[in-house]
């Protein structure tokens, strides 16, 4: 690893592939990003992610029927919500982004995301995880609450302008040896 | 939390006397005080040091170093920790094993609160002394001793069951010399240091000097007229 130079940026990759191609037949427009670590990765419209996933989980010569993960990114100008999908039949794996331009937030309200959990139940507590986390509001949600922390916590910890709130419980007291 | 030990006794509200049990012995004891307290506190603390019970508390990684000490490889039970209590109502001791985080703070705050007394706390672990690894995490109390008072402070990531072992001699060795009169006594206070209001999560010291404040207020109006000038 230590030999190896500074990173290049990542080669834009040439055309839609296999499942950007599949979305495409469907009449889905997706953008193709790098790929991350050999899996394809394709941007998609919040608009159109629920159908997507449902081509993708019912076709069958795709069949990315496994849920991996739900997660959120907080990238320098906009909020990623991440969908990592696996195949088993297929050995194959995908990773949807969308994207929300901070730009396009508005003002004291949360980015907002459509919700996977009415027709994958795999999805709500990983989105419910995001909301706490990342502060992506997954609108048709069932039960949007916070997971990890506390009812009442203020903030999303992960969020790059979050500010640690400091109490009895974390602060440096002068006898103390931190 | 130097300032808190040194307060003296707490009186029992009216409302909660008779949740409030004293055992015969304990009545006894507590009348004859200092007098009966030299002849009965070697006693009864050398029956107490070789019979504290501790709680099945385990939040993370150290809980597996701890179950360990359970088994019979290391087996507790010869020092006289016979089981793992499942309640705190029949355990003398908790063994902190494992990150303390502010989600978990309020149970472990009850769970203490419903030991009966004595109670003594062994905090395992660096999470748990220090905070040790989640230093300056959004979500971790730095060091349960903010919570509740510690006896045994027993660093290690996690400590070895020797380690445990050892802790668990020491906080033998502590209660077979202290007093139990000077105990009852509460020389210091033996609750946790800080009740957290589930409905809002604040200490609830700061929710009663507010509503002090508000009583006042609101039974001497000229008084608020005043400070506002
Ligand atoms: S001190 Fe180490 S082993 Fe123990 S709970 Fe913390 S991280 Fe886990």
């Amino acid at each position: 690893m230590s030999e190896t130079p500074a990173a290049k940026p990542p080669e834009e990759p040439k055309g839609p592939g296999l499942c950007g191609q599949f979305l495409k037949d469907h009449g889905i427009a997706t953008t193709r990003l790098p790929d991350s670590c050999g899996v394809e990765t394709i941007e998609i419209d919040g608009a159109h992610l629920e159908a997507a996933m449902k081509l993708l989980r019912g076709s069958s010569e795709i069949k990315l029927d496994y849920l991996v993960a739900v997660s959120g990114v907080d990238s320098a100008d906009t909020f990623d919500s991440v969908y990592q999908l696996w195949s088993y039949s297929n050995n194959n794996e995908l990773i949807i982004k969308v994207r929300v331009k901070k730009t396009d937030v508005v003002e004291g309200q949360l980015p907002l995301v459509p919700s996977l959990s009415r027709f994958w139940s795999a999805a709500n507590w990983h989105e419910r995880e995001t909301y706490d986390l990342v502060g992506i509001r997954y609108y048709g949600h069932p039960y949007l609450r916070r997971i990890l922390n506390v009812w009442d916590w203020d903030g999303h910890p992960l969020r790059r302008d979050y500010k640690q709130l400091v109490d009895a419980l974390n602060d440096k007291a002068p006898g103390s040896f931190r | 939390m130097a300032e808190g030990n040194v307060q003296g006794p707490s009186e029992v509200p009216d409302e909660l006397k008779d949740t409030v049990t004293l055992t015969t012995l304990e009545k006894m004891i507590e009348a004859m005080g200092d007098l009966l307290s030299p002849v009965v506190s070697p006693i009864a603390n050398a029956a107490r040091s070789n019979s504290v019970w501790p709680l099945t508390f385990g939040t993370s990684c150290c809980a597996i170093e701890m179950m360990s000490v359970g088994m019979s490889k290391f087996d507790i039970s010869r020092f006289g920790s016979e089981v793992f209590r499942a309640t705190p109502r029949q355990a003398d001791m908790i063994i902190t094993a494992g990150t303390i985080t502010r989600k978990m703070a309020p149970a472990l705050i009850t769970l203490y609160e419903q030991l009966p007394e004595p109670k003594y706390v062994i905090a395992m672990g660096a999470c748990t002394v220090t905070g040790g690894m989640f230093n300056d995490s959004y979500s971790v109390v730095q060091g349960v001793d903010r919570i509740i008072p510690v006896d045994i402070y027993l660093p290690g990531c996690p400590p070895r069951p020797e380690g445990i072992l050892d802790a668990l001699l020491k906080l033998q060795q502590k209660i077979r010399t202290e007093s139990y009169a000077e105990r009852k006594k509460k020389k210091y206070r033996q609750n946790a240091v800080r009740y957290v209001d589930y409905d809002t999560g604040r200490p609830l010291e700061d929710l009663v000097d507010e509503a002090r404040y508000e009583t006042a207020l609101a039974l001497d109006p000229l008084k608020s007229l005043q400070e506002s000038k």
